[in-house]
């Protein structure tokens, strides 16, 4: 082949421009490099997953965080010590990887920022935590639920969403407490990854507490859109209740599959955190009804917070922002850093110590519920919700005092 | 035993699918000796095609699946003709790179232009199934089956019986000999990644009715893609097939009598089995695996 140089020069300009954009756009939104206090604004650290395998739920949780700096600013910033401070989160792109996640917390306290905003999951916010309490940082945990992370004796990370014992755990005990006829034999199906298979172990737990019977759990590979052999496994013993310890992806393949596969339990398929994502809904069509799921946030969920008012409020301001309804990805990032500020408020100082004993001490409403930590750093005192689908929406059946409606059960029966 | 058969069933349709999401890969491979990092994302392009034509305009995804064939087509044959045949003389890592790199601009695209959420093609029958027995068919997947099977089928005539196919395989034997003999090399090359383009595209609006994906599912199908194209043999077009049946048919049973997680490891380790005992692939031949490019 001849050599073409003129068209070799412009795809090497075109590689060249892109290779220049995306370096500027992994320094992120960079305004004020420095620390605490100075210039009236106070840095606040977030490594996010804005590209990579969680970039869908990394830019929710990117939306809360702003949300939440919007809302502040909007009331002239935070009172610290009598002086309002305006809230900088500095966002950077971990592109999904924990190694990454560390590190970048690592490069905020060279630059002295030490108030930090966990990124997505579990295994990111495990990475980050260690990292956190060598440096003497604080953080505020928004989707690091696994209960691993709280079992190492980290004095500075507090996470303001329920723990991924209860995913499953509040499924089975809505069950419990509504279901009629009550299931007799409840089969469980988890991904593998660390978080999800702590999940499992509490429903499973919670389910032999319940009196049933617990099939052995069958797992498979995290983000697997074939789940066919472990509902293959279960079929033959034809189990009343389905629970699935799952993310989205495998969250769906586990309905579409159990039809194809002509699974069908008698009593119904509860799903964790795929449900009251609505393109659960939008995916699964018709066969996404009456499935339920457990969320850490509803916009039902009760309680009032001075600056984002009450969930139903949060809920209007998302859609009004991001044109979207809330998920509850957004819910828990803006409440996460709602409690970094009203610590630092309570401190009266935006030193890490002390917005750490401040964080340690915090018992507030808020538009998410009850925000407390107990001496782990989990927020053990909000109850999950439990929402199941009906008419094509997620909508909240338990806790009872804030449900929306009845529980449709058995929820196959179409 | 009706366990056993069931995921006897699932393997083989599964494996059907698989066949026809790597067979342009293998194609690629065997013909230019340029793996394509970025076949994937062509998988995941073809299903948001399939995607945007049902959901905007109700179109049937097995009609859908045409159009993404074209666009695929299209864009396949632009990008060989003029990019990637461009340093198609230089090593192998400069292909690597370029497809590398082309892997990322088109999955970042999609996710700008579809954002990450997971997708769906919805149809009223492909989730479906019929019942042999205490055996399920599920509908979607046979009819994805079937049409890899044809594909397959219809790709060795295309190959063996017309002269277009034929000075596809002359340059892929030999670039020099065949353009001795008058071929266009450049456009031998082109069509050839603009067929495999096509099948990708294919293949993902299947993957689309009969699952779910998002951009960042790309490097997971290149990734089987890679594993299904060796195993089954370069230069052989009935290789992928082999391969994928042979990878649905493992994970399947491997799934019933293995723990969970074992699945990924399992095609890994039957990959490392059929290398050692026969490294030209089941159905390859020795020349690909031993050729020199001149």
């Amino acid at each position: 082949m001849k050599p073409q140089p003129k068209s070799v020069s412009v795809v090497a300009v075109i590689a060249a421009s892109a290779l220049l954009a995306a370096g500027c756009g992994s320094k992120g939104e960079k305004t004020s490099t420095e620390g605490a206090g100075k210039s009236g604004t106070l840095a606040i650290g977030a490594s996010m997953s804005l590209t990579g395998k969680l970039a869908r739920e990394g830019e929710l949780t990117k939306e809360g965080y702003q949300l939440c700096q919007d809302k502040v600013n909007a009331k002239g910033g935070a009172d610290i010590g009598g002086k309002k401070v305006k809230l900088d989160i500095q966002f950077q792109d971990d592109t999904s990887k924990p190694d990454t996640a560390a590190q970048l917390v690592d490069q905020f306290n060279d630059k002295g920022v030490k108030l930090i905003l966990s990124s997505y999951g579990s295994a990111n916010t495990e990475a980050q935590a260690a990292v956190i309490e060598r440096n003497g940082q604080v953080m505020a945990d928004s989707a690091g639920a696994d209960n691993k992370i709280f079992e190492k004796g980290y004095k500075r990370t507090f996470a303001v969403l329920s723990p991924a014992t209860e995913y499953a755990a509040s499924i089975v005990k809505a069950i419990k407490e509504l279901a009629q006829p009550q299931p007799k034999t409840v089969a469980i199906l988890s991904a593998d990854d660390g978080f999800s298979k702590t999940v499992a172990e509490g429903g499973a737990a919670a389910a032999k507490e319940a009196g049933y019977t617990v099939l052995p759990t069958q797992l498979f590979p995290n983000g697997t859109s074939d789940v066919s052999s472990a509902l293959t496994k279960v079929k033959g013993q034809k189990p009343d209740v389905i629970i699935g310890s799952v993310h989205l992806v495998e969250g769906v393949a586990i309905v579409k599959q159990a039809k194809e596969l002509g699974v069908v339990p008698s009593g119904g398929f509860g799903e964790t955190v795929a449900p009251p994502t609505p393109d659960f809904a939008k995916t699964l069509g018709k066969d996404a009804e009456n499935v339920l799921g457990s969320s850490q946030w509803t916009d039902s969920t009760k309680g009032s917070d001075k600056y984002f008012g009450s969930a139903k409020d949060y809920a209007k301001d998302i859609n009004a922002k991001y044109g979207h309804a809330p998920d509850y990805h957004d819910a828990e990032a803006s409440a996460a850093c709602l409690a970094l500020v009203m610590a630092a408020e309570k401190a009266g100082s935006t030193d890490a110590d002390k917005v750490r004993d401040a964080l340690a001490g915090l018992d507030t409403e808020s538009f998410f519920g009850h925000i407390k930590f107990n001496d782990k750093g989990q927020n053990v005192y909000k109850p999950m919700s439990v929402i199941q689908v009906q008419g094509g929406k997620a909508v909240t059946v338990w806790p009872t005092d804030s449900a929306e409606a009845k529980m449709i059960w058995p929820g196959t029966k179409k | 035993m009706s366990q056993f058969l069931q995921a006897t069933i699932y393997g083989l349709l599964q494996g059907g699918l698989l066949a026809l999401i790597a067979v342009g890969f293998s194609l690629v491979w065997g013909v230019m000796n340029v793996v394509n990092l970025a076949h994937g994302s062509f998988v995941i392009l073809g299903a948001y095609i399939g995607w945007k034509l049902n959901s905007a305009m109700g179109l049937d995804p097995f009609l859908g699946m045409l159009v993404a064939a074209v666009v695929l087509f299209a864009v396949g044959y632009v990008l060989q003709r003029w990019l990637i045949n461009l340093v198609i003389n230089g090593p192998i890592f400069i292909t690597l790179l370029l497809t590398f790199g082309l892997d990322l601009l088109i999955v970042q695209g999609m996710n700008i232009a579809f954002s990450a959420d997971y997708r769906s093609i919805k149809t009223s029958y492909a989730g479906d199934s019929l019942a042999l027995g205490s055996v399920r068919v599920p509908v979607g997947r046979l009819l994805a089956f079937v049409i890899a099977v044809i594909v397959t089928f219809a790709l060795v005539a295309l190959v063996n019986r017309t002269r277009t196919g034929l000075s596809i395989m002359a340059t892929g034997m030999d670039r020099g000999a065949a353009r001795l003999m008058g071929i266009r090399a450049r456009h031998a090359y082109a069509l050839t990644f603009a067929i495999a383009a096509a099948l990708a595209g294919m293949a993902g609006t299947m993957v689309g009715t009969v699952g779910t994906f998002n951009p960042a599912a790309a490097g997971g199908f290149t990734l089987l893609s890679f594993v299904i194209a060796v195993l089954g043999g370069l230069g052989n077009m009935y290789g992928a097939l082999v391969g994928g049946l042979l990878i649905g048919l493992v994970e399947a049973w491997g799934g019933q009598y293995l723990p969970g997680t074992w699945v990924n490891a399992l095609a890994f380790a039957v990959l490392v089995l059929v290398l050692i005992f026969r490294p030209s692939g089941l159905v390859g031949r020795a020349y690909y695996a031993a050729r020199q490019e001149v």
